[in-house]
């Protein structure tokens, strides 16, 4: 397996600034994207494909906290996945499940401004809950041990992003 | 207007009359309505010219009754009399399967029943007694673009070819299949906003919020482009594929068939008459406040008929605030608002018209870029970025084009459901890999369903290929381990690789979405084609052989000089000698085969090197920057087959999302 930091040359931390990362896929790309190889002879060409392919997905894995909290996780060896992870707590299901009742509503309403106020309520939590796991990858890392402490984080975090795909799925309907 | 021979610069005529002219690279825009073919001369696009002056094609074919195929204008003044064997917007039609109702709607057109499934892919126009795919009839205005070339440079190198920011893959493939079909280098399809958008040089300003706001004949397109550090990024993509200049030109043609008291009864004659006469009238009014013409009756007499502007544009006002919808729409798409833009360009013949210009100014609140001739600058753009690849620039340095997967890829699972494999905006190339398995006991199959598009069920969207992965030793549910690999190339284009891990055997399928045509068809077409078959193919097969080998041998030979250091040994160093003496022999030979067999040799004993190489280039790139962190990467140096091997989609989750059984 590949791993994304190596790929890009960063540091291997949850932290990373995202404008630095960018930076670095663009200068990488620049280096390496088939673009730049359309003279060349085949074997290159391809060689430049398959690495502008994994530097793309090492940048798509560190732009998206969720990923790049798996590929830390993964690098120190804590099994991830939903399914190797601890089940997650009732409070949250039960919670989530009221809000996408309530989501559900808003759309049978098409009650568009209702469904703006949830997601809006949902992207604060999640800004809460990033900052908190930065916290705890800061003081964890690299410890293995004290490492899986952020994996129920990392699963509310999933909850509340399948919230907001469905959020915004939903605000393309109504606003179509 | 420029114009070649006797007027020609110097330099230009040098070019004509070099008898060992370089291959030059091209850039096309293949439009809806007309296209048209350009190219650098002297560090600065230039759209290239017919022996009358003409810069634009109309994008029609017509086929007569004898066989023989028409282009261009010619075949347009056909269309009125010839409606079914004239096809017209042939666009609208690429990527398009037999059975897609939309195909009905978008013109007169008698289509071919499909016989076999395989044929069922693409729709087939009948004409006369032979049935044509869109990119047949789209490689015949191709042909033409090319042989306009040709005249100008002796010799056309790569191609670039421009398509629409939102055509999926279907139709990315049918077009590209349309340039291999007319002899063409596909260097690279190149999004048609991003075109104008290096057509205007925009890359220079480094950072910023474009609209690009395209009026042609008969579609509407607006595009919002991020340009983020010398990398453009398409946004949002919005249109109305049923909007433009056309319904200018009936508007108008409505009212003056009005002033000449036509009734009911309309002869054909008279409506095209109509329409000719309304497309004078608007362009007159382009730069007159007031047009008046004399419309012959008959007997010699004339009935003078004159419009005002202010009376156009009343006329064309609905019209126009049509595509404020779908602007509107793109700016929300993008998240962003029409402040935050830092510039709008204007493409397409229709946004000439000073009420359409003074729309969009007041729409985005700035007044649009129109320095260049709207309905050449996407060419002009595809001329540059042919440039940049053939790599003849200096520009290739700040200059790069990331695109986006304009539309998710997915596959279907259980109950119909689409899995997004790749989620649209991933930036291109790209790959990604997840894992299925068995839903029922002692499945020895898998159906495979690749969709492209939003929705949530397969059937909402774009079906791009099935294909059926046999020969799974039968073993209880969930146990079996199917991996799917997909890959998208830098044009856009997927293919699609499946095996099934836990049996060790491993089973390759390799696919190509449904719409495209395999090489061998393409090669097949080819030869139809060609007057003398066979032996026209094999002269064919020769140059292009001798022509990529030449390639070859001139970037080695450079590389050599630039990065001798890099090579392990001497050892390292004499194979490659000996593989470039080889190739070169063959070169002066006249055997395809034999070059290309040691192209290929060349390829393998210089491989390890070039990923060396290729890590140079990285560093450099990076420079001083964690220069560890380079060097640890260096010194992984895969080979090729390994990186195939192990790209991307690695950290796709093992979901345990059932792959349909079959």
């Amino acid at each position: 397996m590949i791993d994304p930091f190596q790929t890009l040359g960063v540091e291997a931390r949850f932290d990373l600034d995202p404008d630095d990362l960018a930076r670095r896929h663009r200068d990488l790309s620049r280096a390496l994207h088939p673009d730049r190889y359309a003279g060349a002879p085949a074997a290159e060409r391809r060689l430049s494909l398959s690495r502008a392919i994994e530097v793309n997905d090492a940048f798509r894995v560190l732009k998206d906290p969720i990923r790049r909290a798996e590929a830390l996780l993964r690098r120190a060896g804590v099994p991830v996945g939903e399914t190797a992870e601890p089940k997650p707590s009732p409070d949250l299901l039960m919670e989530m499940m009221e809000r996408r009742e309530e989501l559900g509503d808003a759309r049978r309403r098409k009650d568009l401004a209702a469904v703006h106020a949830l997601a809006d309520a949902i992207r604060l939590r999640e800004r809460e809950v990033l900052a908190s796991m930065g916290r705890q990858f800061a003081v964890s890392d690299p410890d293995s041990t004290k490492l899986a402490a952020v994996l129920p984080e990392l699963g509310e975090l999933r909850y509340l992003r399948r919230f907001l795909d469905e959020a915004s799925a939903i605000e393309e309907e109504l606003s179509s | 207007m420029e114009t070649m021979g006797a007027t020609g610069t110097p330099m230009a005529l040098l070019e004509i009359f070099d008898p060992k002219a370089a291959p030059r690279p091209i850039g096309i825009d293949l439009g809806t309505t007309n296209s048209l073919v350009a190219r650098v001369r002297d560090g600065k696009p230039v759209v290239i010219t017919d022996c009358n002056a003409e810069k634009l094609v109309p994008s029609v074919v017509h086929y007569d009754p004898r066989g023989r195929v028409i282009v261009g204008a010619d075949a347009q003044r056909l269309a009125v009399d010839f409606p079914r064997e004239t096809i017209v917007s042939v666009k609208r039609f690429m990527g398009r399967g037999a059975d897609d109702p939309e195909t009905r709607r978008l013109g007169p057109y008698e289509f071919a029943e499909p016989k076999t499934p395989e044929e069922a892919k693409s729709v087939r126009f009948k004409v006369r007694d032979r049935s044509v795919t869109p990119v047949e009839v789209s490689a015949e205005v191709l042909k033409v673009l090319r042989s306009l070339a040709e005249d100008e440079l002796r010799s056309v190198g790569g191609a670039v070819i421009t398509v629409p920011a939102y055509f999926d893959d279907a139709q990315r493939q049918a077009t590209k299949d349309a340039g291999k079909l007319a002899g063409l280098d596909v260097l690279r399809l190149l999004n048609e906003p991003t075109a104008a958008a290096l057509a205007y040089g925009l890359e220079k300003q480094k950072n910023g919020l474009f609209a690009v706001y395209d009026l042609g004949g008969g579609t509407f397109d607006v595009t919002i482009l991020l340009l983020d550090d010398g990398v453009f990024q398409v946004r949002s993509t919005g249109g109305d594929s049923a909007l433009g200049g056309d319904d200018m030109d009936r508007a108008l043609a409505e009212k003056i068939l009005e002033k000449l008291e036509v009734g009911e009864q309309r002869p054909r004659e008279l409506v095209r008459f109509a329409l000719d006469t309304a497309r004078k009238i608007k362009h007159g009014l382009t730069n007159a406040e007031r047009v008046e013409v004399d419309i012959p009756v008959g007997d010699g007499k004339q009935i003078p008929i004159a419009f005002t502007r202010d009376e156009f544009e009343a006329m064309i006002k609905p019209i126009v605030e049509r595509t404020g919808v779908a602007c509107r729409r793109a700016i929300r798409d993008a998240g962003i608002t029409a402040e935050e833009l830092d510039g709008v360009i204007l493409v397409g013949g229709s946004t000439r018209v000073p009420y359409v210009r003074q729309y969009v100014e007041k729409l985005f609140g700035k007044l649009p870029l129109c320095d260049l001739d709207p309905e050449e600058v996407v060419a002009l753009g595809a001329a540059i970025q042919a440039d940049i690849l053939a790599g003849s620039k200096e520009r290739a340095d700040e200059v790069l084009l990331l695109d986006v997967l304009p539309l998710s890829l997915g596959l279907e699972t259980m109950g119909g459901v689409v899995e997004k494999i790749l989620p649209r905006n991933t930036t291109i190339p790209a790959g990604a890999r997840q894992t299925f398995t068995t839903y029922a006991d002692n499945q020895t199959g898998f159906d495979l369903h690749i969709v492209q598009g939003e929705r949530e069920l397969a059937v909402d969207g774009r079906s791009l290929a099935r294909f059926v992965l046999k020969g799974i030793p039968p073993m209880p549910a969930g146990l079996a381990r199917l991996e799917v690999t997909f890959r998208v190339d830098a044009d856009g284009l997927l293919s699609v690789t499946a095996k099934e891990l836990t049996t060790g055997v491993e089973q390759k399928v390799e696919v190509k979405p449904s719409y495209g045509l395999t090489d061998e068809e393409v090669e097949a077409m080819l030869m139809a084609a060609l007057d003398h078959g066979e032996e026209d193919l094999e002269k064919r097969q020769l140059i292009e052989a001798r022509v990529e080998a030449e390639r070859v041998v001139l970037a080695t030979r450079k590389a050599l000089v630039a990065d001798a250091d890099l090579l392990e040994g001497d050892e390292e160093r004499a194979r490659i000698d000996e593989a470039l003496a080889g190739l070169e022999e063959a070169i002066r030979g006249t055997r395809a085969a034999i070059i290309r067999g040691r192209t290929e040799v060349l390829d393998e004993v210089t491989h390890g090197w070039a990923g060396r190489r290729m890590d140079r280039a990285i560093a450099r790139a990076i420079a001083g920057k964690d220069v560890a962190a380079i060097e640890s990467t260096v010194a992984q140096a895969r080979g090729v087959e390994a990186h195939l091997a192990e790209h991307a989609g690695h950290n796709a989750p093992e979901g345990d999302a059932s792959g349909t059984g079959s």
